[in-house]
């Protein structure tokens, strides 16, 4: 079978864009992609669109309205806030089984405004009645979770947001790019404890394109900017005896990176940065965990030692993640992987992690049920 | 007509009996044991076709995980606390917990289910709604 490799990279600006469509968004992050790989939309055998809020009404198609209608097959994917890898995923499947030798993935998203979480029930409004189910409540009581087993501290949560706050002051694209420091972090508005406004992800709007080829066709173009993917796994939640009363992030992680570790035949002390799906600070800390990045217990102690940071043995989210350069939503787990990408070529500047090699993805979506995905990048 | 006004479920663990008596219903799986809040058809963790059979729940547990919400919706009272009780017979629930200082709030801490009315809620045909929260124990309400 071919290896995959990825020979273009693009996204807009992270913000609130009213004036314009999710897939007016999606269409400028397209051709970004499709220009980085010198390639034409003609060339493009397949689509794979994802939006959590949007792939019902026909997100890829209305991409192609605006950049060429080339009659080729579009599938929309919607997986809650995996949905972008999940759309990657497809793509990569399309390649490997010889369908395809050029694609292009995009996510693009307009996300709502307000505290997102919940969805409509029978009778008398639940929120409050019985307990909380709005997102940063739910990764709270999944923090509070690893703060009652391994003694995980208020200072640490928040220090998470200080260091991909940071990150962000040197990604031009980030929607925020302000430092925070931690009594800032820990002075903002307490949304759900131990998470203040500054832990939880920035709602915005946002796009991300790759384009996905074969080998026989990244030789075409020539490999010196290509990235191949060495491992692309996704998993869906097992049985937890809590969930999903709580949110368990834990062991969906845990089999996607699995597979994702022996499909690339790599060790997590072989990556050289990551980026991962830090919906709130809590999250961050589990997911060293999940991820192999450190041992059981140890997650708060990566973030406050400064090993996750730009300049530590390995660097978490120096994109800003989702905490500050911005979770829209459908669109995040592509914009992830273009990180990597452009990290990988070297090409991404302050920011830039020396002599990266190897990078990791992951996203976790969650609504009743899970899903997370989890992608190895390596420079060709 | 009568029966339109008898009192319902405020959510989905809550059953009400004919007689009003409410108790929470859980449903245990025969051949491996798993615990779960909604039916299903098989079961979600041994995929046994023998569908996971009812029970009534105890109402005694301790406090597994929480958070003290200080934000949500628009027009929902704030602060409470948001709880996942380990019930004493495998149930796992998420309620709001009450009469409780935030800052003695701990792993494993006992706490008692009481069944409430749902914040005074009625369906369109006037009917009251049986909810429940979490209390520590020993606290009256």
């Amino acid at each position: 079978m071919t290896d995959v490799f990825v020979v273009g990279a693009g996204m807009i600006k992270f913000g609130r864009y009213p004036d314009r469509t999710y897939f007016q968004l999606g269409a400028e992050a397209a051709l970004m992609a499709l220009d980085d790989a010198g390639v034409s939309i003609k060339d493009v055998g397949a689509v794979y669109a994802s939006s959590t809020f949007n792939a019902a009404s026909m997100l890829g198609q209305k991409i192609l309205q605006q950049i060429g209608q080339t009659g080729v097959p579009c599938i929309n994917v919607s997986n809650a806030c995996a949905s972008g890898a999940s759309a990657v995923r497809e793509a990569f499947t399309g390649i490997k089984s010889g369908l395809y030798d050029i694609v292009l993935v995009v996510g693009a998203e307009k996300n709502p405004s307000g505290m997102l979480g919940g969805s409509p029930v029978a009778g008398p409004p639940p929120e409050g009645l019985f307990g909380s189910v709005t997102m940063p409540a739910l990764f709270a009581e999944a923090g509070m979770v690893h703060a009652n087993a391994y003694g995980t501290t208020l200072e640490q949560f928040a220090q998470v947001a200080v260091k991909n706050h940071h990150h962000a002051t040197m990604n031009p694209k980030a929607a925020y790019q302000k430092e925070t420091p931690l009594d800032m972090v820990l002075a903002s508005e307490m949304i759900a404890y131990p998470l203040t406004k500054l832990m939880c992800s920035a709602n915005v709007d946002g796009a991300a394109a790759l384009v996905l080829v074969s080998d026989k066709k990244a030789r075409e173009l020539g490999m010196a900017r290509a990235v191949r993917i060495r491992g692309s796994a996704m998993a869906s939640d097992v049985f937890e005896p809590r969930s999903p009363e709580i949110l368990e992030p834990n062991s969906v992680t845990r089999l996607a990176a699995a597979r994702a570790y022996e499909m690339a035949g790599v060790g997590p002390e072989d990556l050289d940065l990551v980026e991962l799906h830090d919906c709130f600070a809590t999250a961050e800390i589990l997911h060293y965990e999940n991820l192999g990045l450190c041992a059981d217990g140890e997650g708060g102690r990566m973030v406050s030692s400064g090993v996750t940071a730009l300049g530590g043995r390995i660097p978490v989210n120096v994109s800003g993640g989702l905490l500050s350069k911005g979770h829209p939503i459908g669109a995040t787990g592509v914009a992830n992987m273009v990180e990597i990408v452009e990290q990988l070529r070297g090409e991404v500047g302050a920011r830039q992690v020396s002599g990266a090699r190897i990078g990791m993805t992951h996203v976790l979506g969650f609504g009743g049920s899970s899903a997370a995905g989890v992608h190895i990048f390596e420079k060709a | 007509m009568q029966n339109t006004t008898l009192a319902k479920p405020g959510t989905k663990v809550v059953r009400v009996g004919p007689d009003g008596a409410a108790w929470i219903e859980g449903y245990r799986c025969d051949e491996c044991g798993a615990v779960v809040t909604v039916a299903t058809m098989a079961c979600r963790n041994c995929a046994s076709r023998t569908p996971p059979a009812p029970f009534r729940a105890t109402d005694h547990g301790t406090l597994y995980s929480w958070s003290v919400v200080h934000r949500s919706y628009p027009g929902i009272a704030v602060p409470f606390v948001s709880a996942i009780v380990d019930l004493h017979d495998g149930l796992s629930l998420k309620g709001t917990l009450r009469n409780v200082d935030a800052t003695t709030l701990r792993l494993g801490m006992p706490v008692v289910l009481v069944f409430d009315d749902a914040g005074g809620a009625h369906d369109q045909n006037g009917a009251p709604y049986v909810g429940y929260h979490f209390v520590p124990e020993g606290v009256s309400e």
